[in-house]
């Protein structure tokens, strides 16, 4: 017994030291703290804008950390709402389609940049997203803007070349697809009947969202939603699609050759470029529009984040500064982070830089930066409000009817009323 | 056997323990499967053993500092349990041992809280760490844990099988209260405490949310996260995922093992 006892104080005296030994966490003078989510994409990128600001500020270090993203809300909100600022980061990761929650619902908890970034120089609706009451709070990341990706090789067997998908609607992709099915056989869409990311990105297109620029619901009335909706139906009901679940068997369904085509975000490009025996048999071609809404473009977006300085933040000076010098202005750091993490940032002015203006051969020699720059410009502003992710929640329950062709003011009432009920 | 009606009912029997049996064991396979394959072949539903085996386990050594985390893991684990055991014991044998006018009321009202969700309880919980200067220490994981009212529970119902006259006859030999609770009790209770020791060195190897919240910086993540945080980028690497589910789920193995009797016994209750 005397053993053990002794073998225990051992333990014991081990286990002391070493909590006091790990528990050291004050941090040095000038450390940045981030807080992001993948660490092939945005943790990437953040170290590589680090490394760039440590060259000019060799004083200051900067120190990324990287959750889950569900993980790291469930945290940012948690710590948020317990009212004390030990532990939050200095610099955070946000969603767009998050950011008025956050914003609204912790007033003062971010800080403004409005005097230190010259947001004029950043795509519209990436500030408008982050705007509330004239102040902008975000540094801009990563865009999702649209893009219908296609394989050219297939498509031209059917007879339509890039000029045929230039700056259609909805309807003549349709079109397109029942007469690619008749000659070839092929399925042009894979559709995931869980996903409302179709609907975004028609909303968007048209400058319209689930809110008015207020924050109010703008659903039963909203004839862009309706339009939306009714195209999807009519897609369906063409059989130029193909249902799949889930994400991987989604990106499958394209990358296998199963399905001709996508429309999704910029961020794709990645995914479908690791298929290098594929290469010069892609092409990308601007969103379809909506037929017949008043203000429908063909440019659009789905997803993207941007980053958030605390105002609780000890570095504040030094985090806003780090954003506004590197992130805020410096051309050559996007053409590197478009070169190796595929991330394609919101400042405009990275057009002009040589990885922007490069063609690419896997996408049959086209200037796919510049052409996703140019519609990056274009996507029309739009609120997305504090419940975006509950009205999301709405449409997915109201699939199964849009899908099996029921009716659709019965289908927007229902989608209505539950927003409603959570918005309350 | 002769009875066809017989032979039908054990066949059938037999097919429905096969598939349960493949239903819960196929998850394991595909994950050392998983681990030896390349993402893309993974997405496209391989269920063969391939040839990235190395590479996969690589990767995740170089994005990941093993060593560190593992040691968090197990340090939290380990002190974790060890604090829970003795300190819920202690307070099982006591509400069994010992009467007191107030013993079922106060008895009571630590099983009706059982039923308040952790969620509710965390940012209170939170806000105390910070007011004790503990956010992003193993203090503030482990301390929340090691009075566990189901351990307090699960102990006080197995002491009812410990014999009152072993404490009685060690009284008369003149051991003092803590010595007959570390010198009698603590061993004839071992199968009790072995099957203790899995559930709460699992619960807390896979304790997730609270480490979440109150570990800041990646030198004090645990294994759960690491393996949770590989999954979410936005092109997951899965044969790397799998390589860290392989490293977050071998240690609750190796330990039902070694303590697989006892935890037997345990579950049952015996007292030897």
């Amino acid at each position: 017994m005397t053993r053990l006892s002794t073998g225990w104080k051992r333990a014991a005296a081990v286990a002391l030291a070493s909590v006091s030994m790990f528990s050291v966490t004050a941090a040095s003078a000038l450390e940045i703290t981030v807080w992001c989510w993948d660490p092939n994409f945005n943790g990437a990128t953040m170290k590589e804008a680090a490394e760039r600001y440590a060259a000019l500020h060799p004083d200051v270090t900067v120190n990324i950390v990287d959750f889950a993203k569900a993980d790291l809300e469930t945290k940012l909100q948690a710590q948020l709402a317990s009212g004390t600022t030990d532990g939050l980061p200095d610099i955070v990761l946000i969603e767009d389609y998050g950011a008025q929650k956050y914003l609204q619902s912790f007033p003062g908890a971010f800080e403004p940049l409005n005097d230190k970034v010259d947001y004029s120089g950043f795509a519209p609706y990436k500030v408008e997203l982050a705007t509330v009451n004239g102040q902008t709070y975000s540094l801009p990341f990563d865009s999702g803007v649209t893009g219908y990706f296609y394989r050219s090789d297939l498509l031209a067997e059917a007879g339509f070349d890039a000029a045929a998908l230039e700056n259609i609607t909805w309807d003549k992709l349709i079109e397109i697809g029942k007469a690619v099915k008749e000659k070839t056989g092929g399925t042009l869409l894979p559709i995931d009947p869980n996903d409302a990311g179709w609907l975004r990105i028609m909303m968007q297109s048209a400058g319209s969202w689930y809110f008015n620029p207020d924050g109010s619901v703008h659903i039963a009335d909203n004839p862009v939603l309706k339009a939306s909706i009714e195209t999807y139906q009519r897609l369906l009901a063409a059989g130029i699609s193909k249902p799949v679940a889930g994400w991987t068997e989604y990106t499958g369904s394209f990358t296998s050759g199963d399905t001709l085509s996508t429309f999704t975000g910029v961020w794709m490009t990645g995914t479908i470029k690791a298929n290098a025996d594929q290469s010069g048999k892609w092409a990308i071609a601007p969103l379809p529009a909506l037929d017949g809404v008043e203000g429908a473009t063909n440019a659009s977006n789905l997803g993207g984040s941007s980053w958030y300085v605390l105002s609780s933040s000890a570095e504040k000076a030094e985090a806003v500064d780090f954003l506004a010098e590197i992130w805020g202005k410096d051309v050559d750091f996007y053409q590197k982070i478009l070169v190796n993490q595929g991330a394609l940032g919101s400042l405009l002015a990275a057009r002009e830089g040589e990885a922007y203006k490069a063609s690419d051969e896997f996408f049959g020699g086209a200037p796919v930066w510049q052409n996703f720059s140019d519609w990056l410009s274009a996507i029309p502003a739009v609120n997305y409000g504090i419940f975006t992710n509950e009205a999301d929640a709405a449409v997915v329950a109201q699939i199964p009817n849009i899908t099996s062709g029921g009716n659709i003011d019965e289908i927007i009432a229902a989608i209505d009323s539950q927003v409603r009920q959570q918005v309350q | 056997m002769s009875n066809p009606l017989a032979l039908l009912g054990r066949v059938a029997t037999y097919a429905l323990l096969i598939i349960a049996a493949f239903v819960s064991v196929f998850p394991f396979l595909w994950m050392l499967i998983g681990a030896t394959n390349y993402s893309a072949d993974i997405i496209k539903g391989k269920v063969t053993p391939g040839t990235a085996l190395l590479q996969n386990i690589s990767v995740f050594f170089n994005s990941v500092d093993m060593p560190r985390i593992l040691f968090n893991s197990f340090f939290i684990a380990g002190v974790g349990t060890a604090l829970t055991l003795l300190i819920s014991s202690l307070a099982g044998y006591g509400f069994e041992m010992f009467r007191s006018k107030f013993r079922e009321k106060v008895f009571g009202g630590l099983l009706l809280m059982l039923s308040i969700p952790f969620a509710a309880l965390m940012i209170p919980l939170f806000i105390m760490m910070a007011n004790f200067k503990m956010i992003n220490t193993y203090q503030a994981i482990i301390l929340p844990t090691v009075a566990s009212i189901f351990i307090i529970f699960y102990f006080r119902q197995a002491t009812k099988a410990f014999p009152h006259e072993l404490r009685d006859a060690a009284r008369i030999d003149g051991l003092k209260e803590w010595q007959i609770f570390l010198y009698v009790y603590m061993p004839v209770m071992r199968s009790t405490y072995a099957a203790a020791t899995i559930i709460v060195f699992m619960a807390n190897w896979n304790n997730y949310l609270w480490p979440l919240i109150v570990l800041q910086t990646n030198e004090m993540k645990t294994l759960t996260l690491v393996v949770a945080g590989l999954t979410s980028a936005y092109t997951p690497d899965f044969g790397v995922v799998m390589v860290g589910a392989i490293f977050a789920t071998l240690p609750t193995l190796v330990i039902f093992f070694l303590l697989q009797r006892r935890f037997v016994e345990g579950m049952l209750g015996a007292v030897k």
